[in-house]
């Protein structure tokens, strides 16, 4: 196969499985809670400069998961407590004060950091060849352990008996509480598991990003319309609005440049929003 | 259960609420004992499903109090007063759609237990028939039957059914009255609210009449014709 394309197919992989991982986390959310997150983007960010902060301390990059974890899950936990369950019910006010937790967890981060692009060194070096293409084994691993979470999570779903429950109470959530399901519980895990996975993704990501306090507007934009034009439906919904935004857009990239490749993406969302506003798989 | 030294399994009184400021079940009072039945009943829209969201925590109480067991419920959430022994069926929406027969019927317990449900998959055979697929493909009969089943086989106290013949063909709603008799026999208390008069006075012990959010009359069910009921239920 010809070197070049290979190297295109594997980036569109790797955007669409990366982006995947980082709108699962936003998606589940919304599915149980209602909630749109908008400060989802601002967990990656806070991941990635845990990476950036473990890298400058001279630890090993994966001690950047653990903390990661642990700092977006407290953060969370806080989050849901006092700003989340208070707001339960009332969508439009969760949208305003999580996109005001955004800002205040942007300039937070400013205040320590500064607006400064930060580094993080790859802590895979070199390439790897793959039919013919070198391809850089960190942009690989990533495109694999992407797929690999995202289809573990999605097996989990489908087959434990949380993800029955929590699927339970995306359909009921009256019948939920009366068949024993602690609803409040589920619903604070579930918000946590989503801060933990953004956070997750942005120890991945940020090898190949240049870590700033707004890394996670990117983000947020680009995984709304995911689910804008995947539908908030399903996990069917969600795989494929990642697969159009994020093929697209690295598609679009690779022939043009950047901008044009966002311009589409935008076109794409806005074209969604008017003619077909419940997605491709919109939720019966 | 501690057994409360004879008093009511479960008693409210004063219980008002409804839907944001709107008020729409006025100082409503009730109780029932083990091994009794008490039928709330009375035509649309005149607050029963009300009252039972109220019970069962599902809205909030404006005033009123509610207990089970001598214990105050103020207050606990719905997963709470189930974990207590409340098991409630609701009237719309009575199952989880998305989820298979067997799902539904096994959400909370890790394995199927025959022992549990064998005597109701005998009684009602079309469950068995149905386990692998979704619940919301099955009639909404058979959907009230499901959600009844779940709830009889649970090992609470206290059933608070929300019309459960509602839909559901004669000779199932005879087999859910022999089920209902056997869980009295067994000592459990039941809350039902039902339009199925027949249905209503073959298992009542105890009959609670509303209109307008209100109770207008309460009393023995051996003391209650027919007529006197659908006097009250039709003004």
């Amino acid at each position: 196969m010809d070197p070049i394309l290979t190297t295109n197919i594997l980036n569109v992989v790797y955007e669409v499985s990366t982006l995947a991982v980082v709108v699962l986390g936003l998606a589940v959310v919304f599915g149980l809670l209602g909630v749109m997150n908008l400060a989802h983007g601002e967990f990656v960010m806070i991941g990635a400069y845990c990476a950036f902060f473990v890298q400058a301390q001279n630890l090993p990059f994966l001690a950047a998961v653990p903390l990661a974890l642990l700092v977006c899950a407290v953060l969370g936990l806080v989050v849901e407590r006092l700003l989340v369950r208070p707001l339960y019910a009332r969508p439009f006010d969760t949208l305003l004060a999580t996109w005001g937790l955004s800002m205040l967890l942007r300039e937070a981060v400013e205040a320590v950091y500064g607006r400064a692009f930060r580094s993080v060194a790859t802590p895979l070096t070199g390439s790897v060849d793959v039919f013919g293409a070198d391809y850089p084994s960190y942009r690989l691993l990533l495109t694999v352990v992407s797929i690999a979470l995202v289809a573990g999570l999605v097996w989990w779903f489908v087959r434990s008996a949380t993800g029955r429950r929590i699927r339970a109470v995306v359909n009921n959530p009256e019948l939920a509480g009366s068949v024993g399901i602690p609803v409040t519980g589920l619903a604070r895990n579930t918000f946590v598991f989503g801060c933990c996975l953004a956070a997750l993704a942005g120890v991945m990501l940020a090898p190949l990003l240049p870590v700033n306090p707004t890394l996670g507007l990117d983000f947020i934009l680009k995984s709304f319309f995911v689910l804008v034009v995947g539908g908030l439906g399903s996990l069917v919904g969600l795989i494929s609005g990642s697969g159009v935004i994020g093929g697209v857009e690295s598609v679009v990239s690779a022939f043009l440049d950047r901008t044009y490749g966002y311009t589409t993406v935008l076109i794409i969302a806005i074209l969604f929003l008017w003619l077909r506003p419940n997605g491709l798989f919109p939720r019966t | 259960m501690t057994g409360n030294s004879g008093g009511p399994l479960f008693s409210f009184s004063g219980v008002t609420g409804g839907y944001g400021a709107t008020t729409v079940v006025r100082s409503v009072g009730g109780e029932v004992s083990a091994g009794e039945a008490c039928c709330v009943l009375g035509r649309n829209g005149v607050g029963k499903t009300t009252l039972m969201r109220l019970l069962t925590g599902h809205l909030p109480l404006q005033s009123g109090s509610v207990s089970f067991d001598g214990q105050p419920l103020d207050g606990l959430p719905p997963d709470r007063r189930h974990a207590l022994g409340l098991i409630y069926c609701p009237q719309e929406r009575p199952v989880f759609d998305n989820l298979s027969v067997r799902e539904n019927l096994t959400l909370m317990a890790p394995a199927i237990d025959e022992g549990r449900y064998a005597a109701f998959f005998a009684a009602f055979p079309i469950l068995e028939s149905r386990m692998t697929q979704s619940a919301g493909t099955l009639s909404g009969g058979e959907r009230k039957i499901l959600s009844f089943v779940r709830a009889v086989a649970e090992s609470g106290q206290l059933l608070l059914l929300d019309e459960p013949s509602e839909g559901v063909q004669q000779e199932n709603v005879e087999r859910m009255a022999g089920f209902l008799h056997e869980a009295k026999a067994a000592g459990r208390a039941l809350l039902i609210v039902e339009q199925n008069l027949a249905f209503a006075l073959g298992i009542a012990d105890r009959v609670i009449v509303m209109d307008h959010g209100e109770v207008v009359l309460a009393g023995a069910a051996a003391d209650m014709t027919e007529e006197t009921l659908a006097a009250h239920m039709h003004v």
